[in-house]
């Protein structure tokens, strides 16, 4: 008689490298559930050191191959506020669009190649290409994040890596026209993005993730007057409310052994959810109109502390990121040329974008020769670290029914909620189910 | 003929350049057509052990898992590609090689417990295992990456030419930035291939394709100082970014003053 365990050396679809172990004893109870994030360390806060400050931005932002934009914007914004730096109303509206495509590419990707071959029983997006009823739904898909790309690609040069935007503005700026064409492919888009709501639904509404619930403090940005996306106070479900700048402050962390990535607390509370749920569930008001609507068909009723709803809420603010997209190339007209301007100046500052997969925080303390002193970085899949293992501790004792394989699968799809990038860890998956008794 | 089996591996890295293979959205069925992705655990939850006939591999090796890993993929793979700067020559993570602290202070200032870290100088992969191709760039170019996909498919070699960036830039008839504007720009040291993408986009190039074939490293670092006024510390740091391993950049560091 042996422990039961569930052991998968790389969750597979998630970007980098991790493993979970799970142990359950000869009675059914969960012993262990630990997420071990081995993903090698790279030590960017410590090389860091000693750059100077317009490199912080180049080089964070290679922390990460699928939010870049996240760390570069939060980066900018640290170091503009250190150096009291401040940007023309062009620039702020830019980098918001930037994000924007940012979230539609990713979103698209963790709807389509990550999550829905969980949901549908295929091992990827590429066995999905193999059945003829769902091959224009994955052409169509393959679109849709091709739309966020060529908008990235339009305002920064490349697919991943940022080539023109730097402290104080943009060394090169879109036409006119090539907004123009940008919101003609918005729009093209617009109604299979909608649709992918009703879709995420019907993914998320299957047994047994239709009825899994678990109360925890959501986090994300807020901001009175927009859905927040690369500035506003840093406020939960559970009141708290404060200036971003003040985060080192408030989120703690402690590196528990066995895993490189650090864990998360607020302080004096617990750990904390962030990312699209817990966005959607903090400024469900602030949503655009049509992401309300189809949040509404689909009978989503903020705030919904299911993780599995994760999915939902990408795909609701997919709808909201095409909407506000559109508006924000209104909003921008002709664009102007403008030298990017800045001098150094010693000063400490912190600043938090969202993430696709949820906030993102960087800041640090710069010399007045403009020689970076120290640097604090604070990935969004390190936060939900703690946080899915309290899910673990909760969801796995209900599917202990399954057999090895599916209980494996549905740990992986409770790992996939929180749309993991392992090498944003800064500092990757397998999982381990172990059943004693067996 | 059975289709040619790719795998794609993944060492310390952001995954972006895993994630350019998957940004080819209007080609990327046609090329599904003519490979069998048989490892890419990004991608897709079926991963199956070699022998492969291509494997990609992104990222530096920073740890002796790593290492042992990379041994492995040698053995299992026909034609070993080195994809992205960091397995090229180190990359960003690299960075920490020439940072004057030891790996154990360093580990000290990341983390509290370290009992499990263990990490090595950041090398390119060639530096342990010999490689067959390579794609340059933070992150890889996607056109250079179908090049080299259909030269395999063929059995013929790509044909990269490595020369420098300011070949490209005069093609594109850019205002040159170093001349010009007075901006530290990489371009003339730095290998072509990415069509001066940033030069092209007013952005100093920061040499992130490594040395170009004709590169004199030590005579742009003249002119930074003697033109430009850049001070020793910010040369250091121009050539110590994304391939301070190579012996070109390291000249331009100043190794052999």
């Amino acid at each position: 008689m042996s422990n039961r365990r569930i052991h998968v050396d790389y969750i597979a679809r998630a970007e980098g490298d991790g493993a979970f172990d799970i142990v359950i004893d000869n009675e059914g109870v969960l012993k262990k559930a630990s997420w071990q994030v081995w993903e090698p360390p790279r030590f960017f806060e410590a090389f860091m050191v000693g750059r100077k400050a317009e490199e912080v931005p180049e080089l964070v932002q290679r922390i990460c191959g699928i939010c870049p934009h996240s760390h570069h914007i939060s980066a900018l914004r640290a170091v503009e506020r250190a150096m009291d730096v401040t940007v023309s109303e062009q620039t702020v509206l830019l980098r918001e669009l930037l994000h924007y495509s940012d979230w539609i590419m990713s979103h698209a990707l963790h709807v389509y190649y990550l999550a829905a071959p969980d949901f549908l029983g295929y091992e990827s997006v590429i066995a999905m290409t193999e059945n003829p009823d769902l091959l224009p739904i994955v052409k169509e898909a393959l679109k849709l994040k091709r739309l966020g790309n060529d908008m990235i690609v339009c305002l920064s040069g490349q697919e991943i890596q940022n080539k023109t935007s730097v402290i104080g503005g943009f060394t090169s700026l879109p036409t006119l026209s090539d907004l123009n064409k940008m919101k003609e492919q918005l729009k093209k888009m617009k109604d299979f993005a909608y649709s992918t709501v009703g879709l995420a639904n019907q993914l998320a509404s299957q047994v047994p993730y239709k009825d899994l619930s678990r109360k925890c403090e959501h986090v994300a940005l807020s901001d009175p007057d927009k859905y927040a996306i690369n500035d506003g106070r840093f406020v939960s479900t559970e009141g708290l409310d404060i200036g971003d700048w003040e985060y080192p402050q408030w989120i703690m962390e402690s590196h528990i052994p066995g895993c490189n990535a650090k864990h998360s607390v607020i302080k004096g509370r617990d750990s904390f959810l962030t990312g699209p749920l817990a966005r959607v569930n903090v400024n469900f008001n602030k949503l655009s109109k049509d992401a309300g609507k189809a949040a509404g068909e689909v009978g989503f009723n903020p705030p919904s502390f299911n993780p599995f709803m994760s999915i939902v809420a990408r795909a609701i603010e997919l709808v909201h990121a095409i909407d506000t997209s559109t508006e924000l190339i209104d909003a921008i007209g002709k664009p102007v040329e403008e030298e990017p301007k800045f001098s150094y100046k010693a000063g400490e500052s912190y600043a938090i974008t969202e993430a696709p997969r949820g906030i993102c925080c960087h800041g640090g303390k710069i010399d007045k020769y403009g020689v970076v002193q120290k640097w604090d970085i604070v990935a969004p899949t390190a936060r939900n670290i703690y946080n899915l293992e309290k899910d673990f501790r909760e969801f796995i004792p209900k599917l202990l029914h399954l057999s090895d394989e599916e209980l494996t699968l549905k740990c992986e799809v409770m790992i996939r909620n929180y749309d993991p990038c392992q090498s944003c860890a800064t500092h990757s998956l397998k999982i381990r189910l172990r059943r004693e008794g067996n | 003929m059975s289709k040619p089996k790719l795998a794609f591996f993944k060492l310390s890295s952001c995954a972006g350049c895993q994630l350019s293979v998957l940004n080819i959205e209007p080609v990327l069925l046609d090329v599904l057509g003519a490979i069998d992705i048989t490892y890419f655990v990004m991608a897709k939850r079926s991963n199956y052990h070699g022998p492969y006939d291509i494997g990609f591999v992104e990222g530096a090796v920073t740890s002796p898992r790593e290492l042992e890993e990379l041994k492995n993929i040698r053995r299992e793979c026909n034609l070993v590609v080195a994809m992205g700067t960091c397995a090229c020559f180190g990359g960003i993570p690299s960075i920490k090689n020439f940072t004057g602290m030891t790996q154990r202070q360093m580990e000290e200032k990341v983390y509290s417990e370290l009992w499990d870290i263990k990490s090595i100088p950041v090398q390119g992969i060639d530096y342990y295992i010999p490689v067959d191709h390579y794609l340059r760039g933070c992150p890889i170019d996607l056109e250079e990456f179908l090049t080299l996909v259909k030269s395999l498919l063929k059995g013929v070699n790509p044909h990269f030419r490595f020369h420098s960036v300011c070949n490209e830039c005069k093609l594109n008839e850019n205002i040159c930035l170093l001349v010009n504007r007075g901006k530290a720009c990489m371009g003339s040291v730095t290998a072509s291939g990415c069509n001066a993408l940033c030069p092209s986009l007013g952005r100093e190039c920061e040499g992130c394709r490594g040395p170009a074939s004709d590169c004199n490293a030590e005579s742009l670092a003249k002119t930074f100082s003697k033109e430009l006024g850049l001070d020793k510390a910010d040369i250091v740091r121009k050539f110590r970014k994304y391939a301070g391993n190579t012996s070109e950049f390291s000249k331009g560091a100043g190794d052999n003053e």
